[in-house]
């Protein structure tokens, strides 16, 4: 709004800068800086209990911030939470929906509360339907219906006053394989439409998929930014070979680990090398007389990233 | 604006935006009255039994039965009515007690913390502040529906006698509503289970219904238990239910109405206070 700038630089919807949530003595999120742009998916990568929800509470005015400036669509959410409000979509990690209403209820009372007209709800909740594959289950109560499609039932709400930005706190968590790809393929429809979305997430591979850029969070903290390219490239070797051992991986000896590749990390039953070529790394292992019970070369991942910039693993 | 406002201090300025994102809306909970109206066009079935029926049952076996016991002793307390008469008006505001509170706890502590739409709800262009004064104004109005249908099964079986005295009726029942379902959705935005509800209504708002002269004159209780009464919001709807509808002089007619206004606007602050408490940690 009223923000004018250079033709190379996309405009910022939301600016962060040394964004702090302190409960009693702990900080959820501490002094971060980040900055989503129009039209991008924007991605907050990092294991439970990183930040990641209480960010996404703040940037959509419902927790006010301990410290540091925050800025949505040029304006503080302190100030003008509820103008803000109007032109964000959130969907929370836990479902909010209004069990004894149905499908389309759902929808018409939610426009409501944006301010809608009953014409322009109506339409416009047809058109979410139709995109999120709800219509024939309009006229049926919520309670019955597969996580999936409260999901997707959930999102469509979200976007039933066509804002500017989407946000998603971790959207896939307890959902089965294809329900999963369902719902990506629907995101990356909305972001081709123009919404700029939002997501946290503890899946790399989400990650990887979805995101134009992401930061990678680790307790309270921004670890690492990037899109999900440079990062690899930045922080993890082109490939990766993984020993397994499941007798444990304290006897090894580090000279040894050392020799393999690159760099190594020692988890419980695996050691994780990042090298050049995993094939002569796993040759290089067995001459150094290793005998791991297993391996495989992969290429790199966000997975890699973060355990290289923590030393532990996403799902730990 | 002029002058004035550009020369105002910039923290003056966001200190009023801020009371301002915090503070009621003029018109926004009126979406929250309307959410609250589907949900109950889709299940009125379950609440017409303890809002509509359940009191006029009440009213048939007391004031039949305890009638009959009471029998000519009814004049004395009473002051010349039929005793069915004279507990029908305080029959109304003690249902409408239930009905409010009753509407105030689960409803309200399932849409935090079970299917936690309220959650979803401040994250629209409302604010906490507007879903606690929609979801107030619903009560009071469902209540308002229950009395109105209680005051025509009055007028119809002759019960009560002046329609001025059962719109006043209403009135006070509606006011009574206010008093008790705001508190009380104080008390639900704070809970984490149903627990605490059973206490509350075993407690207090069950045995309120016995101590608030409504079966008999409040003038028949001890001391400590009349002064008692008059602190809690329905000692003072039955007093001014009961002169609307047998047209008796009611002396502090001002006192009885800003008790349960007071009750109902307190209430409705701390409702606010702890919802925003509550979501917006
Ligand atoms: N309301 C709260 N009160 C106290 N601590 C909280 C609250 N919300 C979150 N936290 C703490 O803040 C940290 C970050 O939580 P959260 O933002 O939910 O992480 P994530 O979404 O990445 O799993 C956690 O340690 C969590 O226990
Ligand atoms: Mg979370």
């Amino acid at each position: 709004m009223g923000m004018t700038n250079s033709a190379s630089e996309p405009t910022a919807l939301i600016r962060a800068q040394g964004l702090t949530k302190v409960f009693g003595a702990r900080s959820a999120v501490d002094g971060i800086d980040f900055e989503v742009r129009d039209g991008e998916f924007f991605g907050f990568l990092g294991p439970n209990g990183a930040g990641k929800t209480t960010t996404m509470r703040m940037i959509a005015g419902v927790s006010p911030r301990s410290a540091g400036t925050l800025e949505i669509f040029d304006m503080d959410p302190d100030l003008h939470g509820s103008e803000i409000r109007g032109q964000i979509g959130v969907v929370h990690q836990q479902e909010t929906l209004d069990m004894e209403l149905t499908v389309l209820e759902n929808l018409l009372v939610f426009g409501r509360f944006f301010g809608m007209d009953r014409a322009s709800i109506a339409t416009r909740a047809a058109e979410l339907l139709e995109l999120f594959q709800l219509s024939d289950r309009a006229k049926d109560q919520v309670e019955p219906l597969s996580g999936g499609m409260k999901r997707r039932l959930s999102i469509a709400r979200s976007l039933i006053a066509s804002p500017r930005i989407l946000m998603l706190d971790e959207p896939t968590t307890g959902l089965d394989p294809q329900a999963r790809h369902l719902l990506w393929d629907a995101l990356q429809r909305l972001k081709r439409g123009g919404t700029t979305i939002v997501l946290t997430t503890h899946y790399m591979d989400e990650a990887e998929q979805l995101c134009d850029r992401l930061v990678v969070m680790d307790q309270a903290k921004i670890v690492a930014e990037g899109s999900p390219r440079q990062l690899i490239v930045e922080h993890a070797s082109r490939e990766v070979l993984e020993l397994r051992f499941p007798n444990g991986t304290e006897s090894i000896d580090t000279k040894v680990l050392e020799g393999i590749g690159d760099r190594y990390e020692r988890l419980a039953e695996r050691v994780i090398v990042g090298c050049e070529n995993g094939e002569a790394a796993h040759a290089r292992a067995l001459e150094h007389g290793l005998d791991p019970e297993s391996w495989l070369v992969r290429r790199s991942s966000l997975e890699d990233v973060f355990l290289r910039l923590t030393g532990r693993t996403l799902d730990e | 604006m002029t002058a004035a406002s550009s020369v105002a201090p910039n923290r003056t300025r966001s200190r009023l935006a801020a009371i301002r994102e915090a503070a009621p809306h003029p018109t926004r909970w009126r979406h929250v009255v309307g959410y609250m109206v589907t949900v109950y066009r889709r299940e009125w079935q379950g609440s017409v039994f303890s809002g509509f029926i359940e009191p006029l049952v009440v009213l048939a076996g007391l004031g039949i039965g305890l009638g009959v016991l009471v029998g000519d002793k009814a004049a004395e307390i009473t002051g010349g009515v039929s005793y069915v008469a004279y507990i029908a008006p305080a029959l109304m505001v003690s249902s409408a007690m239930n009905l409010a509170t009753s509407e105030a706890a689960w409803p309200i502590l399932a849409r935090v913390a079970w299917v936690r739409i309220y959650h979803a709800m401040v994250a629209t262009p409302l604010n906490a502040a507007d879903v606690m004064v929609g979801a107030i104004t619903f009560i009071v109005g469902k209540v308002a529906f229950a009395a109105a249908f209680f005051a025509g099964v009055l007028l119809v079986t002759g019960i009560a006698t002046s329609p001025t005295g059962a719109l006043g009726m209403i009135a006070v029942s509606v006011l009574t509503a206010f008093a008790f379902g705001a508190p009380m959705a104080a008390f639900s935005v704070t809970q984490k289970s149903d627990q605490g509800f059973a206490f509350l209504f075993r407690l207090i708002i069950t045995p309120l219904g016995f101590f608030s002269g409504t079966y008999f004159p409040i003038e028949n209780l001890p001391f400590a238990a009349q002064v008692l009464s008059w602190f809690t919001p329905l000692a003072h709807g039955v007093a001014l239910s009961r002169s609307m509808a047998l047209g008796t002089p009611v002396t502090y007619v001002w006192f009885h109405v800003g008790a349960l206004l007071l009750w109902g606007i307190v209430g409705t602050v701390v409702a606010i206070y702890l919802f925003r408490k509550r979501m917006l940690k």
